[in-house]
């Protein structure tokens, strides 16, 4: 047994830490510096990217679901067929710089990098060391940091730029450095935390090197790439080079052991690059435009108007279709109009008597589909709808009136069909409108995952109208059927879509070696709080006591409780009504022997395979497979899902699990690590009746301060979601580090995104989400991130009342939340709410955040105040506990 | 690499906490910086050891990507996409003239265009339509439907229903049904005599039953009605029209009449030709074939409804009477009824739409219970002359391409595991006989499932149409609560989304550039919005 044990310890190092801590190392991922990531320029424009080549003063707009038409007189009259407003943005054109010259005292040397617009600019920085590989950031030594800077993690550094004087054009940050050191490199992006803009450089960061002898990925600016040889290829640039002094440094004292001639000259040069950068402004001007049908003529009148000052030109016709091209509507045209090209008329808005607006009314036949413009201001200035045309549906309003008896909100109908419209289009000018190959990859990837949250949506919709309206009518003598079936299986991965899952362990449970005797006899008691689904620990035969360092896949001996025990426990739990969720740890495996070079990555037992099913770029492991398809765990050796014979055993095992054990599905643990496909493939074999992944990772901070947008947070997420063919759900990481700091700041506004959504995957992709707060290695007695004490409740008042598949930690269940817990459970499921419940957020404010979710419940955490309105429906409340409230229609 | 193992144990001995995890794994990256500073050379630049604690990786991507795989197209995919996918609205989608439940649809619609759907079925009832009165007819609600189609995007296929709904309840004319209240003789009777009020008699077709005209003038009528109501979409929107031929819309006699009860095993079912009119024409048959005593009835010895083949002799599999001369006689007789019928619809479909860019479709069933027995008893009673001896599709095939029309076949999703076995059941043969006789005469299969759902009825569907049992088209029946629950829709998502998706083996493993492009090439696995480009 003692050998064994120190066997273990020799391979794993680390057994005794969850690998979960170190993910949190990473860095926001708009930082990844992967070649053909597109330059983050802007949020929300998610189906199209700036595209910074085609003009140079370029005006953008962007629709808003804000109610500011109130401004504008045109939205009085009943008859509006469609009315939408867009506020204006410029892109300003400024430029920034980067220096290295000599200081002042002719010893130390210093690296400045400037940027003439306006705005709050942060230096992102790291350095990376003599001898380090690859182009991963180091954090620079103290002395090296300017004042102001702030560590992020443990890789990098923020230090902004600040105006040496009010008069000064550029935002400057000046470092110091000692040429002698053993920095090799400073690599650096721009960040703008006003937009949030991060400014890279080719997709990558500025890499500038201070030895001579760098590998140059492509990114190396200054220097050694010659004088002015700098290919900017994306941006107007000018490259100045200011001095080329060539600093012999004393290397005498050099900690390095200097064999290396190369590192005895250690020239540098002074250079000065500018370059161009771009910004999006909002300027705080609008365009509206109104459709309504005229009643004397049958004809439809767009009404446009805006209040940029001066003289604006819209260039303007219509379309016949989808395709939108545009074509010249017969006459009469506005005054001030002229035909353009033969393929447009442009029009120069008239100014309004009252205010500073300008306008024009368009008289048009009603058979036109749509109506489309542009703006012009003047010679180079164009506003366009995010790089397209405006385009205004007409057809949509008019054709068949008077039919749509049930259509009960007309605005409403054709804002979320315009949505939808948008996204079709957008497919369509995949095929016609992109040349390069990569801006299509990423553009379809985009649209499709818009595509599959909007149909979830649109199902959502027509799911809840559908029931309620459902009319059971006794059946007569008419038909026949041809055979019985028995009642069809479910097998998404995803279960009813009204699961509660409960997670039946903590990080402690191993240790009395009888857990599963133990959650026995609590299973009906459990079952009857109204949980569905369980999750139980991983059950594997485990280098760490825990479960997650898995060795023999097919030994089920574990601190837990034996096979035997295991099975007496499903059985149980399942005679309860609930479904067992495994815990399935596929990323990686304990070896059993060592290699000829004495390294751990040959296995033992049923699944005996030898270091090809062992990644080849963990360098630990001496892998002989190919290399990792995701992030690798480093304590163990990562298993190669690429091989044929791996997955098949691996399938194989979890059938057997199935089989034997009677599991009904997994709990995925790090699929990080490897390629959301294999899971699928995994999910398809199995079929298991649910699934959750733990795909976890960082949420973006700045400053230590968590941003309000964690888009790209749940984009990582929805991805692999989507890798899998959403045969699995994925547990909501981003949901509970926005109550995280939601609740423990007293910034409620942060549950609402930009949309008015929940800002969380709960959000955009419900039934797949599964949403906790707390599990065992953020709580229990790891705590590597835990929920904010006191405010676990109203964490819970969130989860259990909203859309996705709610998960409650064991620890709270049996503790003094109980009995709360259980009265929102039995709320959830009286009103059966699912994981596709309809949310609407009433109010994110600072210190109160309040939702109706079906409108059956209605739900309030925080201090501040909210009660439900008293309309037609009557609200009474159904719950209420330390800053929360949950209200039921009585 | 030494170094590592070396390391590990020195880590081994200490490490307990997570920080002292953070610790040693930071003196480690160190400890590799002090090694390779000592070597000399370049080489620590090529080195793919990662230190791993962080996503910023711009290490060599060629590196990086020249042993993955190159992605294959499949052909099984090829094969998938030629399949135009449908999905049929709600029954009652349409009553008294108005669209119900608008903004599901609307929704729905959205939701299946975006899906990348060719289009939707919509089912148009006699009973609906022509409600009220003979030549009467109201289309307003269908052409509202046709409508919201067309602006969403998608294609129609128009079934015509001259039959009645049991469920939703959406009978016959009510008219017709007056007429029927005093001849019961336009309806099938069973041998006791029971009328079926799902459908009027084939034996009516040429009788002028219907306040002086026939039914066959009648359905005539209102198809003329349909195409010039509805000619702005026909062709364009409407791509595609199936005829209703019998009850349920399919060719058949109505020989099984309500519900089994789950569980249990189907009966055979009865034969229908005991209305006046069916008697008559039986009777004339066999004073034509000098065997006047033959056509005085149907089989004494057939079953009823629910009883077992094997509850008398007339399906007996050795010896029965279907083998017997009589038994040739009647068989021969009762399928060619039901074919002269479904070709006289067909034929005045095809007429009616000559004209029109639309495909014409008719619905043949999947009379799947005792197909294990020699003698096929519910194919049998439901018309077919279909036998362990007799390849009774043929016919019905080469009647389908005599009029140019394609066929659709329903319980595409069952698969012969999941039926009783006492019912000698066996949906997969006899799809792949009728599928065989279609192919050979010509005539293009579309499926369609069965509205009662089946287990693992998707896997069975996407298998269907990998075979030849599927070559046209697929309608998905039906969209509504059930079509989308969350404990549906998910999985018809991912079917759809499947289907459009080469399989993992062929197709393309994730090149790896950093930790993005693994998902990127997911999507770009996907041909799911290349498909929505195409509709």
């Amino acid at each position: 047994m003692a050998a064994v044990t120190i066997d273990s310890l020799l391979q794993n190092p680390t057994l005794l830490f969850r690998p979960k801590a170190k993910v949190l190392l990473k860095p926001p991922r708009s930082l990844d510096c992967s070649r053909n990531r597109k330059l983050p320029l802007s949020r929300g424009s998610c189906l199209c990217s700036f595209n910074p080549r085609r003009t140079i003063h370029v005006v953008r707009a962007s629709s808003s679901e804000t109610a500011l038409i109130g401004n504008f007189d045109i939205s009085s009259s009943d008859d509006i067929l469609y009315k939408d407003i867009f506020p204006v943005k410029r892109i300003e054109k400024g430029k920034f710089f980067i220096r290295l010259d000599r200081s002042k005292d002719q010893h130390d040397w210093q690296f400045t990098v400037g940027c003439s617009l306006p705005g709050k600019w942060i230096l992102h920085w790291g350095v990376s060391y003599l001898g380090d590989s690859g182009s991963e950031w180091d954090q620079p030594p103290k002395g090296m940091r300017p004042p102001g800077s702030i560590p992020i993690k443990d890789y990098a550094i923020e230090t902004p730029l600040k105006k040496l004087s009010e008069g000064d054009i550029f935002h400057e940050v000046k470092i110091d450095f000692n040429p002698i050191s053993e920095i090799a490199a400073i690599h650096f992006v721009l960040k703008d935390e006003e937009t949030g803009a991060w400014y890279q450089h080719r997709g990558m960061d500025f890499k500038v090197p201070l030895v001579d002898y760098l590998e140059d990925d492509g990114n190396i600016v200054g220097a050694k790439r010659g004088f002015g040889v700098w290919s900017g290829a994306l941006q107007q640039f000018s490259n100045v080079l200011l001095k080329s002094e060539a600093s012999h440094a004393d290397s005498q004292n050099n900690s390095i052991e200097s064999k290396d001639s190369k590192n005895k000259n250690r020239c540098l040069e002074g250079f000065y690059e500018e370059q161009s950068i771009v910004k999006e402004v909002s300027v705080g001007n609008l365009v509206s435009v109104a459709v309504r049908k005229s009643p004397e003529t049958g004809k439809v009148v767009v009404c446009l108007e805006t209040d940029i000052p001066g003289d604006v030109v819209v260039h303007w016709g219509v379309c016949r279709d989808d395709a939108k091209i545009w074509k010249i509507p017969a006459a009469p045209y506005p005054p001030e109009t002229t035909v353009f090209k033969n393929k447009a008329l442009r029009t120069l808005l008239q100014p309004k008597a009252t205010g500073n607006r300008s306008g024009a009314l368009f008289t048009l036949d009603e058979e036109h589909f749509g109506f489309l413009f542009v703006l012009k201001l003047d010679d180079n200035t164009w506003l366009k709808f995010k790089e397209n045309d405006f385009y205004v549906p007409l057809l949509g309003t008019s054709s068949v009136p008077g039919q749509y008896g049930q259509s009960d909100s007309t605005s409403e109908e054709i804002s979320s069909k315009s949505y939808t419209d948008g996204i079709i289009n957008e497919i369509r000018n995949l095929v016609s409108g992109l040349s390069s190959e990569k801006s299509l990859k990423t553009k379809k990837k985009e649209v499709q995952e818009s595509i599959l949250q909007e149909i979830e949506q649109l199902a959502a919709e027509a799911y809840s109208i559908f029931r309620s309206s459902i009319t059971t009518v006794p059946d007569e003598v008419v038909s026949e059927t041809e055979t019985t079936k028995p009642a069809v299986k479910i097998s998404s991965g995803t279960g009813t879509g009204f699961e509660i899952l409960c997670q039946g362990f903590n990080w402690e449970s191993h240790k009395s070696r009888r857990w599963y005797m133990e959650l026995k006899e609590k299973a009906s008691e459990i079952s009857s709080l109204g949980f569905t689904v369980i999750w139980l620990p991983p059950p594997t035969e485990s280098v760490s006591p825990e479960g997650y360092m898995p060795k023999d896949l097919y030994n089920l001996n574990s601190r837990y409780g034996t096979i035997d025990e295991l099975k007496e426990l499903v059985k149980s739990l399942h005679e309860v009504g609930m479904k067992v969720l495994g815990d399935v740890v596929l990323n990686h495996r304990c070896a059993h022997f060592k290699n000829q070079n004495g390294v751990w990555n040959i296995f033992g037992g049923r699944l005996n395979w030898d270091d090809r099913a062992v990644v080849a770029d963990d360098p630990h492991f001496q892998g002989r497979g190919n290399k990792s398809s995701g992030d690798n765990f480093h304590a163990a050796p990562n298993i190669d899902h690429s091989q044929e014979f791996v997955r098949k055993d691996l399938k194989e095992w979890l059938g057997w699990l199935r089989e034997e054990i009677g599991y009904d599905g997994w709990r995925l643990d790090f699929v990080r690590g490897f390629w959301g496909g294999y899971v699928k493939d995994y999910l398809e074999a199995s079929g298991p009746y649910f699934a959750v992944g733990e795909y976890w990772d960082s949420l973006s901070y700045t400053y230590g301060e968590m941003d309000h947008n964690q888009d790209s947070h749940r984009q990582r997420i929805v991805d692999w979601i989507n890798a899998t063919n959403g045969t699995a759900g994925a547990f909501d990481v981003t949901t509970k580090g926005i109550l995280h700091s939601a609740l423990e700041r007293c910034e409620y506004w942060r549950l609402s995104d930009q949309k008015g959504k929940p800002p969380g995957v709960v959000g955009w992709w419900p039934s797949r989400a599964v949403t906790f707060i707390e599990n065992h290695d953020t709580g229990s007695t790891q705590g590597h991130w835990r929920f904010p004490g006191g405010k676990e409740m109203q964490g819970y008042a969130y989860i259990l009342t909203h859309p996705g598949t709610p998960a409650v930690f064991y620890d709270h269940i049996f503790s003094h939340h109980r009995s709360e817990i259980a009265s929102l459970i039995s709320v959830r499921n009286r009103n059966g709410i699912h994981c596709r419940s309809l949310v609407k957020i009433v109010k994110a404010e600072r210190d109160v955040y309040a939702a109706i979710i079906d409108e059956k419940v209605a739900m309030k955490i925080g201090p501040g105040y909210y009660e439900p309105p008293s309309g037609s429906q009557r609200w009474s409340l159904a719950l209420e506990g330390r800053d929360y409230k949950v209200w039921e229609t009585s | 690499m030494e170094v590592s193992v070396i390391r590990s144990c020195s880590q081994a001995t200490n490490p307990k906490t997570e920080l002292g995890f953070s610790d040693s794994r930071f003196s480690f990256g160190k400890f590799n910086e002090k090694l390779f500073s000592r070597k000399p050379n370049s080489v620590s630049f090529e080195s793919p050891l990662r230190r791993g604690k962080s996503g910023l990786r711009i290490t060599a991507q060629a590196a990086q990507s020249d042993r993955l795989p190159k992605s294959k197209s499949s052909t099984k995919s090829k094969t998938l996409n030629r399949i135009r996918l449908f999905a049929g609205l709600p029954l009652d989608v349409v009553s008294g003239g108005t669209v119900n439940q608008f903004r599901a649809i609307s929704a729905g619609l959205k939701a299946l265009k975006l899906l990348g759907l060719e289009g939707v079925e919509l089912p148009i009832w006699w009973g609906v339509v022509e409600h009220e009165s003979m030549g009467k007819y109201n289309w307003s609600g269908y052409l509202t439907i046709a409508e919201m189609v067309r602006k969403a995007g998608l294609k129609l296929n128009v079934t015509l229903c001259f039959h009645a709904s049991s469920q939703p309840k959406i009978p016959l004319p009510e008219w017709v049904l007056d007429i029927g209240k005093t001849k019961s003789n336009i309806f099938f009777k069973d041998r006791a005599g029971k009328p079926y009020r799902g459908c009027l008699s084939l034996a009516v077709d040429e009788l002028a039953v219907l306040n002086g005209k026939t039914p066959m003038e009648v359905y005539q009528d209102f198809c003329e009605s349909f195409k010039s109501a509805f000619s702005a979409f026909i062709g364009s929107t409407i791509t595609g029209i199936t005829m209703g031929l019998g009850p349920d819309g399919e060719l058949r006699y109505p020989s099984h009449r309500g519900f089994a009860k789950s569980g249990t095993v189907p009966g055979a079912g009865e034969f229908q030709c005991y209305d006046k009119n069916m008697l008559h024409l039986l009777k004339q048959h066999a004073e034509a074939c000098g065997k006047p005593k033959w056509g005085l009835g149907g089989p004494h010895n057939a079953p009823a409804y629910s009883e077992l083949p094997t509850a008398n002799t007339f399906f007996k599999d050795h010896g029965g009477s279907w083998e017997s001369p009589y038994g040739d006689f009647f068989l021969s007789w009762y399928s060619s009824q039901l074919i002269a019928h479904g070709d006289r619809l067909l034929s005045l479909a095809s007429s009616v739409f000559s004209d029109s860019a639309v495909n014409i479709f008719g619905k043949v069933p999947l009379m799947h219970s005792w197909h294990g027995t020699r003698s096929h008893p519910s194919e049998l009673t439901a018309g077919f002359y279909n036998t362990a001896t007799r390849k009774g599709y043929e016919e019905v095939a080469e009647m389908f391409a005599r009029n140019s029309c394609k066929i659709i076949l329903p319980g595409m999703d069952q698969s012969d595991k999941y039926q009783l076995k006492e019912s000698l059941s066996s949906p997969e043969s006899l799809l792949a006989e009728i599928g065989t006789a279609c192919n050979k005469h010509g005539v293009g299969i579309s499926g369609q499932n069965s509205t009662v759902g089946a287990p693992d009825g998707l896997k069975q569907i996407k298998k269907n149409m990998l075979s030849e049992n599927l070559n046209d088209s697929f309608i998905f029946q039906r969209i509504g609560a059930q079509f989308f629950a969350p404990e549906h829709f998910p999985l018809f998502i991912e079917f759809v989304r499947k289907l459009n998706q080469p399989e993992l083996y062929s197709g393309n493993l994730p090149t790896k550039e950093g930790t993005t492009t693994t998902t990127d090439s997911v999507h770009t696995r996907s041909n799911l919005s290349i498909h929505v480009q195409s509709a």
